[in-house]
């Protein structure tokens, strides 16, 4: 499967991509003419079993998925993709969606549940949102990632002091707490901020108080 | 087959087994009938007869006290005055004092008889029908000659000798006099009474006895029970077997309903299906072309082929309702249609909808003063007849009381007419110029195709259906079909 929809000029290699799938030729064509009119770049699959195998799960970008294929469902397809830990968002596309499918879907983590035929605006605007909260969760993961490298590069006892300063203790509390001397905590305290690269005691708790508090 | 026959077995065994059961009571009965009448009547002879012998005692009695006077007349014997007044008693004699009985036997019972201080009897000759008793006294003693046959009161007695089955005999010291001889027959049934007159002097055994053989069984009644029995048992299995097939008749009538109704649904979902996919190429085409022809500058080449894009899908589109219209056009059936009885087919769709018309609380009314014969289709005629009573029952759930369906066939030249008139609630105005749309209802899950198919069906066959208002309220839906063309 080789991506059929136009790509337009200048976007970057990097810039999103849609995912369309459906078994209909036409259908599959004028969905990607028409998403490729808002810049987004997009790659038309014919058989569900394919794309599952083989499209590119590290990019940025959405799925538009038809429910009804020949040989298997697009719940099913749906249910794979979550089972896989595909972190796209999906919009389900159906010719007509009763609310049993519609719940079905949603459960199974549907960004969007959409009736064929699709309004222009409607599509166009899941699949910017869609987008768009795709980026952000791929941020926010990379954020943590980064966060959880810095965490262990701590010691021990600077561990012990960071998980402190969260809970709101002075330096002097601290060095009470830890039978250490006041200077000896300003040392680790100034250690640990220079480590975890933070600039502010509020960065620092807004950044690792997830991690001290799930140890 | 193979198991109508053993159902049928089952019918007849059970007919044999209530029929045995039955004759042999009927038989019982009869039998228990006849001993009781048997023995009534032994007993009344019996007393009949003892009367008549304690009567000789007494008579003996009283000339034993009278004597003759010591200077009578010998002429002036009373006792010859007996045989006169009493029939049975063929002479009287007397010993007079001193004297000697002419019979040594008659001698031998007076002395048994002063023993016994009763009277005795002398001469016993059953053969020749008489016996004598003769009674010791002083100074005088007294003898009677008696005729058996004469000593029966045949004036009282409870059977005609000459005509009754049951035999009646006189038995004493091993003789034997046959008051009436009736029929004895070997095998059978046989009652017998055996009891001694109530006199000790003539103590003579009464015996009665009577067969029943088993043509005298009461035949006749055992097999009119038989018959009656045979008529109950036909007609329960015909109920039975009318309901069933009635039930039967309704599953498949309903079993049809389902099927129509999935293929209605299936064909839906695949028409909303095959449709969809080239209106929403359509659409996405046409949309996207517009948003090309807004862009600054116009990207006319990609905008041309979207639309070029767009026209294709609504062609295809056409072609997807052709192809159906292609597939469920129904064949004409005015070539299929044949006589019917009208009046009879009503009476058909009444028959298969009776529970729901008693479940409503509805007795359906047909007004048909003359057969009407109508060219139909059989298939087609039943499902309008059949709908057009359903939404009329349906309508009539509406009514609160005076449910009434009135179903009138009549004829009118050439065409034949059937109006099914209901008291329901009626067809609103705005409603009845729609009403045969087809997916236009007005109940709520109603798929608005009823109708349409019954008008349609009619148009097919050469008739109509139409719908009005009922005169009072309610509606009013009369179907015309074509009338048998006459034969010159």
């Amino acid at each position: 499967m080789s991506p059929a929809a136009p790509t337009p000029a200048g976007s970057a290699p990097l810039s999103p991509l849609i995912h369309l799938i459906d078994d209909d030729a036409a259908v599959r064509d004028s969905l990607a003419l028409l998403i490729g009119t808002v810049g987004l770049r997009v790659q038309t699959w014919a058989d569900p079993m394919a794309f599952i195998d083989g499209f590119d799960r590290q990019g940025i970008g959405a799925i538009v998925l038809d429910v009804r294929m020949p040989g298997i469902s697009g719940l099913t397809v749906l249910d794979t993709l979550a089972a896989q830990g595909v972190d796209q968002p999906v919009i389900m596309l159906t010719g007509h969606g009763t609310v049993e499918m519609c719940r079905r879907a949603f459960k199974s983590g549907a960004a969007e549940f959409l009736e064929k035929p699709v309004n222009d605006e409607q599509l166009l605007e899941a699949l910017q949102n869609a987008v768009r909260q795709h980026v952000r969760s791929r941020e926010r993961h990379q954020a943590d990632r980064r966060a959880r490298e810095r965490y262990a590069h701590l010691s021990e006892r600077e561990r012990e002091v960071l998980g402190l300063i969260v809970a709101g203790l002075t330096n002097k509390e601290i060095g009470r707490a830890l039978d250490l001397s006041p200077r000896t905590v300003e040392t680790h305290r100034a250690n640990l901020f220079a480590k975890l690269e933070a600039e502010s005691l509020a960065q620092l708790i807004r950044h690792y108080a997830a991690l001290v508090e799930t140890p | 087959m193979a198991r109508q026959w053993k159902a049928f077995r089952w019918w007849i065994l059970a007919w044999v087994a209530l029929t045995l059961a039955g004759a042999v009571a009927i038989a019982r009965l009869e039998l228990a009938q006849l001993k009781d009448a048997f023995e009534t009547n032994a007993r009344i002879m019996h007393r009949l007869l003892s009367q008549r012998v304690v009567q000789h005692d007494a008579i003996l009695a009283t000339l034993a006290l009278l004597q003759p006077g010591p200077d009578g007349p010998a002429d002036a014997a009373p006792e010859q005055r007996l045989p006169a007044l009493y029939p049975q008693i063929l002479s009287a004699q007397r010993r007079d004092r001193e004297a000697a009985w002419s019979d040594p036997a008659m001698a031998s019972a007076e002395a048994t008889s002063r023993q016994l201080r009763r009277a005795t009897l002398a001469d016993l000759d059953f053969a020749s029908g008489r016996y004598q008793l003769v009674l010791a006294a002083q100074p005088a003693s007294y003898a009677l000659t008696i005729d058996l046959r004469a000593m029966v009161p045949w004036a009282e007695w409870p059977l005609d000798p000459a005509s009754s089955p049951v035999r009646v005999v006189l038995e004493h010291s091993g003789q034997q006099f046959v008051l009436q001889p009736g029929r004895l027959a070997p095998g059978g049934w046989r009652f017998e009474f055996h009891k001694h007159l109530a006199a000790d002097s003539q103590a003579f055994d009464v015996v009665a006895t009577q067969t029943v053989g088993w043509a005298e069984l009461p035949w006749g009644r055992m097999a009119l029970w038989a018959l009656v029995l045979a008529a109950v048992l036909a007609w329960a299995r015909h109920g039975l077997r009318q309901r069933a097939e009635r039930s039967r008749a309704e599953e498949l009538l309903r079993l049809g309903q389902v099927a129509r109704l999935n293929t209605l649904g299936e064909l839906a979902a695949g028409m909303a299906h095959e449709l969809n996919q080239p209106l929403t190429a359509v659409m996405a085409s046409t949309q996207a072309a517009r948003r090309l022809l807004d862009d600054d500058p116009p990207e006319l080449d990609t905008a041309r082929q979207a639309m070029a894009q767009a026209v294709e899908q609504a062609r295809r589109a056409s072609d997807v309702v052709g192809r159906l219209r292609r597939a469920i056009e129904r064949p004409d059936l005015s070539g299929q249609t044949q006589a019917l009885d009208l009046v009879e087919a009503v009476r058909r769709a009444l028959y298969l909808l009776e529970p729901e018309c008693q479940r409503r609380g509805v007795a359906p009314v047909i007004e048909a003063p003359q057969p009407v014969t109508v060219l139909a289709e059989p298939v087609a005629l039943e499902q309008i007849i059949h709908n057009l009573l359903m939404n009329a029952l349906q309508a009539l759930e509406h009514a609160p009381a005076d449910r009434r369906l009135t179903l009138t066939v009549d004829a009118n030249g050439s065409s034949g007419r059937l109006q099914v008139a209901d008291t329901g609630p009626g067809i609103a105005p705005e409603v009845l110029s729609r009403i045969f749309e087809p997916f236009f209802s007005t109940r709520t899950g109603g798929l608005g195709l009823g109708l349409s198919l019954c008008e349609t069906l009619a148009t097919n066959m050469g008739g109509a259906l139409t719908a009005a208002p009922n005169e009072s309220h309610g509606a009013l839906f009369t179907l015309t079909l074509p009338c048998q063309p006459q034969t010159p």
